[in-house]
């Protein structure tokens, strides 16, 4: 079955998250006619919190999101997985999570909204380590910012709190006034180690910004806020349809059709959940899919023209996987009363692993005091420890008052070995391959955890601390990158500086995909500036065209 | 009354057939939702299977000797008894076993009545160590607010009743903009020993 009419746009956009809306929205606003594919469902807010409500593991992130079958995203982060299927020394590390759905994977994530530093595009020339990137810290500095004022987004004063990310305008929003716990952390940090806690940059409204709320503290960014307080995709859905992008939900490109010259991409090619297919012409494409599903639809499109996948000449889409790996301890402080989960969930970083002279050696980490309601966990370790009645009462009070949750972001390398292909053996509903990753955490995260661990140990003994709960092995921070590498050289690089495919002229790639190194801090940001910046080339070449 | 076609919703039947599946898909299933409404029946709760064992339970006095056990195991007087049958049901649905369990806990309760939780608890186990799980469920059920793998109440779970002064349900902050920065009360270290043998801490995965 096939579609009576051919849908063309000047754009067609794979992917409604944060890079594909933000991307159509700035487009749509210009003028230029945009479509974008997404391949999963479109769902209201209210919808997810229910669901999480009536979840009964609140910490599973991906409990409220259920997966439809056309696509499928990872229903949890355990090992073997119904939908990624990991493998290697550290298959169990790239376990990530992320969501199909219209918005994207924003739907859940909490807010943290980093510029990365001058030195994470330049890796390789101050530290020896990794790749540069093909685009300078100046370069994106406008986008930074474009994107801080898109999705909103509060922060210190840089006079007061100097982040180490220069900037020309100050943060859109004023800070957040900290919680009772974060203030307590931050003076024990303060005056016992030689270490600080700064303010994280944050998508949250400190006071009514775009037709949001200002943020009610309800502790649950992740998996979603109840009220919108905080920026996801789905704003900028909102926005671009208001401005006349066109969105079509559920629809699964899962062809990159080219010209005879395989120089330029021609179309699309999408199933509607019954398998009827659809082909959707236009001028420029953008893959915006995340980077697990954007390399997998490249390799996908194999076909004779390019039997490796498209825009893939150099051998790199689906090589480079990254991430960073985290450490995680829970513990029960023998201080005084801290009683986390007051407020928004992360808000407080120890910043000072971030960037030296020890980059050669090992990978930079942030490390989040999580500001987390913990008055689940406390029962259930209370009850386990053999409480009944009101002692059972009495330790839930304290243990909830009294628990602290640290963990770490720490810094991957691109590796070309660690590398995402298509299952061999795991196909979808549609025909469609589930995507296989292999993955070996390089030894400079290995050593960077290493020392992570150090410190939190030193943190535990500072606070008194008690029933110390490491989690296991290591962990996804579900901050995947590097499938679509950006490079200056097409031998060993997917694309460009302005994220454009080496080897297809019209077919662009905004995702944490194409990032070089996977940088000090969460990834959002970053890939809302990089998409930022393709809609600007867009805008210039068609409006010059 | 709109009419029902198939026995579906109208919600269902008025929408486009990609609509149709994704809200049977995207919806959880109906035994999961919240009791918080107070006019709620029990019985909306459950498949008709399980109203029929939460009926059937109550008739019997079942539930009744649940509550009473449940009361000493809280060192609570009063204790809703909707919840307490809907966590009944749950807990003897995940685990057939545990009915004639809790009749023993509560023959256990008849019989030596015993003036704490921790008194009855350690005699409990004294006992029979398998009464420890139940006791677990038990627990679980009222302060977590979970029975067989299922929330059967969210805000009414006793360890948010406990920690009301503090902090709020996630989702269900009422403190307004930055309630966060005021301080939180103290709490004193507690000074009570655990009743049972320590159980193995098992973080649920994410």
């Amino acid at each position: 079955m096939s579609s009576e009419q051919t849908l063309s746009a000047d754009v067609v956009i794979v992917g409604s998250g944060v890079a594909g809306s933000s991307i159509a929205n700035e487009l749509a606003r210009a003028g230029i006619s945009v479509i974008v594919l997404e391949a999963g469902p479109r769902v209201d807010r209210q919808h997810f919190v229910d669901n999480f409500r009536n979840l009964e593991n609140k910490p599973s992130y991906q409990g409220p999101f259920p997966a439809v079958p056309w696509a499928r995203h990872p229903p949890n982060q355990m090992t073997p997985n119904e939908y990624l299927h990991t493998s290697g020394p550290n298959a169990e590390a790239y376990q990530q999570v992320y969501l199909r759905m219209m918005g994207g994977t924003t739907w859940h994530w909490a807010g943290c909204a980093w510029r990365y530093l001058p030195s994470d595009f330049e890796l390789k020339t101050r530290y020896g380590q990794g790749r540069d990137w093909a685009l300078s810290y100046d370069d994106l500095e406008p986008f930074y910012y474009q994107a801080e004022v898109m999705m909103g987004v509060c922060g210190p004063d840089p006079a007061k709190e100097d982040l180490g990310s220069p900037r020309k305008q100050p943060y859109p929003m004023e800070a957040l006034p900290i919680s009772y716990a974060a203030q307590q952390f931050r003076k024990l940090i303060n005056e016992k180690t030689p270490y600080r806690v700064v303010h994280e940059p944050q998508a949250r409204n400190t006071r009514p910004y775009d037709n949001r709320p200002t943020c009610e503290g309800h502790n649950n960014c992740m998996p979603i806020c109840p009220i919108g307080a905080m920026y996801n995709g789905g704003y900028s859905v909102y926005h671009a349809e208001a401005a006349g992008a066109k969105f079509v939900p559920n629809a699964v490109v899962y062809r990159i059709e080219r010209d005879s010259a395989n120089k330029r991409v021609t179309a699309v090619h999408y199933m509607d959940p019954d398998k009827g297919s659809h082909r959707v012409t236009g001028k420029y494409f953008v893959i915006a899919a995340h980077c697990i599903e954007t390399a997998k639809l490249l390799l996908v499109s194999a076909d004779d023209q390019s039997p490796n996948g498209v825009a893939n000449s150099s051998g790199h889409v689906g090589r480079n996987m990254m991430d960073h790996t985290g450490v995680q301890v829970t513990f029960i402080s023998g201080d005084k009363a801290l009683w986390p989960g007051r407020g928004p969930l992360e808000t407080n970083v120890i910043d000072n692993f971030r960037d030296g002279s020890w980059r050669s050696e090992r990978g930079a980490y942030l490390v989040h005091m999580v500001d987390d309601n913990q008055v689940d966990l406390a029962t259930q370790l209370a009850i386990s420890k053999g409480y009944v009645g009101k002692d059972l009462e009495e330790q839930i009070r304290y243990l909830a008052a009294h628990t602290v949750r640290l963990f770490s972001h720490n810094e991957a390398l691109p590796d070309p070995e660690n590398r995402l292909t298509l299952s061999k053996t795991n196909k979808d509903i549609l025909g469609i391959p589930h995507p296989d990753v292999y993955y070996k955490l390089p030894d400079y995260t290995v050593k960077s955890c290493e020392h992570t661990r150090g410190v939190f140990k030193d943190l535990i003994g500072l606070m008194h601390g008690t029933d110390e709960q490491w989690t296991p092995g290591y962990f996804p921070q579900d901050h995947p990158s590097g499938s679509t590498i950006m490079g200056t050289d097409p031998k060993d690089s997917v694309v460009d500086g302005f994220c454009r495919t080496h080897d297809h002229e019209n077919l662009f790639i905004a995702s944490s995909s194409v990032f070089s190194t996977v940088g000090t801090g969460n990834i959002t940001l970053t890939v809302a500036a990089l998409a930022l910046r393709v809609a600007d080339t867009l805008k210039k070449e068609l409006v010059h065209a | 009354m709109q009419q029902d076609r198939n026995g579906l919703p109208p919600a269902e039947w008025c929408a486009t057939p990609n609509a149709m599946r994704l809200n049977r898909l995207m919806r959880m299933a109906r035994r999961d939702a919240l009791m918080g409404g107070l006019g709620l029946s029990v019985a909306g709760l459950f498949s008709s299977a399980q109203a029929q064992t939460a009926q059937t339970a109550a008739q019997s006095g079942e539930v009744g000797r649940f509550m009473a056990v449940s009361e000493r195991l809280t060192d609570r007087t009063t204790l809703d008894s909707r919840i307490g049958t809907a966590l009944y049901v749950g807990i003897v649905h995940a685990n057939p076993d545990r009915q004639a369990k809790i009749q023993a806990l509560a023959t256990l309760l008849e019989n030596s009545k015993p003036t704490s939780a921790a008194e009855f608890a350690r005699a409990a186990e004294h006992e029979d160590p398998s009464l420890k799980e139940v006791i677990h469920d038990i627990l679980a059920g009222w302060y977590r607010g979970v029975a067989d793998g299922k929330v059967v109440v969210y805000r009414s779970a006793l360890m948010f009743d406990i920690t009301k002064d503090a902090v709020y349900p996630k989702t269900y902050a009422t403190g307004g903009p930055f309630y966060w920065v005021s301080k939180p009360p103290e709490v004193a270290r507690p000074t009570g020993k655990p009743a049972l043998t320590p159980s193995p801490f098992v973080i649920e995965p994410t």
